[in-house]
């Protein structure tokens, strides 16, 4: 097994979170290569589609954006935001969406809008963007992001793109079609994932040199813990020479050890 | 139909559909397909207390907003991804010196769709249960009604307000003279932001012939009836790009978040150099790199298509 980074592994545990045959939403970054990886790997016929209107292109490396030429490339279609927003997303065919955020709370909300007072903002972050639509509508949300107590709070200040809410059940009262997705945050620490019967988060698995303790200290609210906490299995060498050497050869985006 | 020639310079695009206090539709997204020459032409003429609407507002705005030319925005995001955020944007917004209205990117597109149709609003299952629906601005009316769907009472909807903009920026590849417009690649809100709109100002590529058109006329993204103005300006969307025409510039778009960061000098600078001391967009276009960079830029894309 070659050395490998935390950043190579975040990616790699959230490639394997998508099954093969599933059709994907995600943005640019490292949700692009987790998405392009699990291709690559274990799920060659998965659907990738982007927001803008790409639908299952054939990636070159290394789009910078959605709007990239790079993820046009050879698509079967390249259509419209309503097409991919509206005609996919809230039609309930996206299985598997990626978002990021300032702020992920305890029962997976996400904050990409403001911090402070809405009309004059303490920080203005770029808003919702597809996110919003992401959560509303995937079945499985994956946030692949760094571990920190700030970004972790209890409760978000402004809640952009809803988790569960505040309990089990809110996403059904507020009407959202997609009533209890799995939402699962993959860190350099570890990965946590709503639990649908509590609605907040739960410790799920640990990073390579990462403990309970470690995920308490980084997150500004308290995870739950039931049952058995799994270790993150170490990349295979398919795994971690596939993400170097065809997801991003130029290491723009994952770094190597 | 009316064979009326819409062809005119962006000069007069833009005076003839772009007045204080309009409300702009802007098409593109990120580093894809932005009318950027319309854009500049807007900051040199002045144009201001305009509104912006949009979803994945980028450079485009940014510019506007830098040249304190924006007084609000209605959109989904202000972003470049990679390249950062939309600094003059989050900086407006932070100081209070423009008003952000927040809807998700279906939000929006749902209200240009109701736009496009004739219609007053559109209903949506997005946004439910986020702050989109608790905050708003001082200045906005009456954001959205939530209702019970009326075949199946239990479930909660929303409702937005239609959308139609003064006038909508589409950069297109191609265009013929009364304004039939093709888009290659992602569509992005185009389509719909045209025909939502009260007036659409297409700046193209190039302009064709109608009989190219008339020949594979399923490829016509926009029909002229939309349309009121046509620009024929070749790397129009520079630093953009345009797919199957030429590769986004990432170094010129890296200088312009440089420049936007820093604000101040550092912002004006830019806004002097590159627009306001440009007469055209083509002078724009020498002194962002002339003909070596934009060959460059349509050699990388060629290798894409």
């Amino acid at each position: 097994m070659a050395n490998f980074s935390l950043e190579e592994l975040t990616v790699i545990e959230a490639s394997r979170y998508i099954k093969d045959g599933e059709t994907v939403f995600a943005g640019t970054g490292l949700p692009l290569m987790a998405t392009m990886l699990a291709q690559k790997t274990h799920a060659p016929h998965l659907c990738f589609v982007a927001e803008t209107g790409p639908i299952a292109p054939i990636v070159l490396p290394t789009p910078l954006s959605v709007s990239d030429p790079r993820l046009q490339y050879r698509a079967v279609r390249l259509g419209s935001l309503r097409e991919v927003l509206g005609c996919l997303l809230q039609r309930g065919m996206m299985d598997v969406g990626f978002v990021g955020g300032a702020e992920i709370d305890e029962f997976g909300n996400i904050n990409t809008t403001v911090i402070g007072d809405y009309g004059r903002p303490k920080v203005r972050f770029p808003g919702s963007g597809g996110g919003n639509d992401i959560l509303s509508h995937a079945k499985r949300i994956i946030i692949i992001t760094r571990h920190e107590k700030q970004r972790f709070p209890r409760r978000c200040t402004y809640i952009t793109s809803p988790g569960y809410i505040d309990g089990p059940d809110a996403r059904a009262k507020a009407g959202l079609t997609s009533k209890k997705p799995q939402i699962v945050v993959v860190t350099r620490l570890g990965v946590m994932e709503i639990n649908p019967e509590s609605g907040r988060f739960q410790i799920r698995k640990l990073m390579p040199g990462s403990s309970v303790e470690a995920i308490m200290e980084a997150t500004g609210f308290c995870p739950d813990i039931n049952g058995r906490i799994e270790e993150v299995t170490t990349p295979t060498d398919h795994e971690l020479t596939t993400l170097r050497e065809k997801v991003d050869p130029k290491g723009l985006y994952s770094k190597k050890v | 139909m009316n064979e009326e020639n819409k062809v005119m310079n962006v000069r007069e695009a833009v005076e003839k559909f772009v007045f204080d206090g309009a409300t702009i539709g802007l098409g593109g997204q990120n580093v894809g397909r932005l009318a950027m020459a319309a854009v500049h032409e807007i900051v040199r003429q002045g144009k201001k207390n305009l509104t912006i609407y949009g979803c994945n507002l980028s450079i485009n705005m940014d510019i506007l907003v830098g040249a304190g030319l924006v007084k609000r925005c209605e959109a989904g995001t202000g972003n470049l991804e990679y390249f950062g955020t939309t600094f003059c944007f989050r900086r407006a917004i932070e100081q209070g010196v423009m008003e952000m209205e927040d809807y998700s990117h279906l939000g929006m597109i749902s209200r240009f769709l109701a736009g496009e149709m004739g219609l007053p609003f559109m209903p949506t299952k997005s946004m439910l249960g986020s702050d989109m629906l608790t905050r708003q601005c001082k200045s906005t009316g009456k954001k959205f009604e939530l209702i019970r769907d009326p075949w199946n009472p239990d479930e909660p909807v929303l409702l937005l307000p239609a959308l139609r903009p003064d006038v909508a920026l589409i950069h297109a590849q191609r265009a013929d003279a009364t304004g039939n417009a093709v888009i290659d690649g992602f569509l992005a809100l185009d389509v719909e932001l045209a025909r939502a709109s009260k007036h659409t100002i297409v700046t193209c590529e190039e302009i064709i012939s109608e009989d190219r058109i008339r020949s594979d006329a399923e490829r016509t993204s926009i029909p002229y009836l939309y349309v009121s103005a046509v620009v024929e300006q070749p790397f129009g969307s520079h630093p953009a790009g345009a797919y199957r025409y030429y590769d986004y510039d990432a170094e010129h778009v890296k200088y312009y978040q440089k420049c936007s960061r820093e604000g101040g000098n550092a912002l004006e600078g830019y806004l002097k150099h590159y627009i306001r001391d440009s007469e055209t967009f083509d002078d724009y276009l020498e002194k962002a790199g002339g003909i070596k960079k934009m060959l460059v830029l349509m050699k990388s894309m060629r290798r894409m298509v």
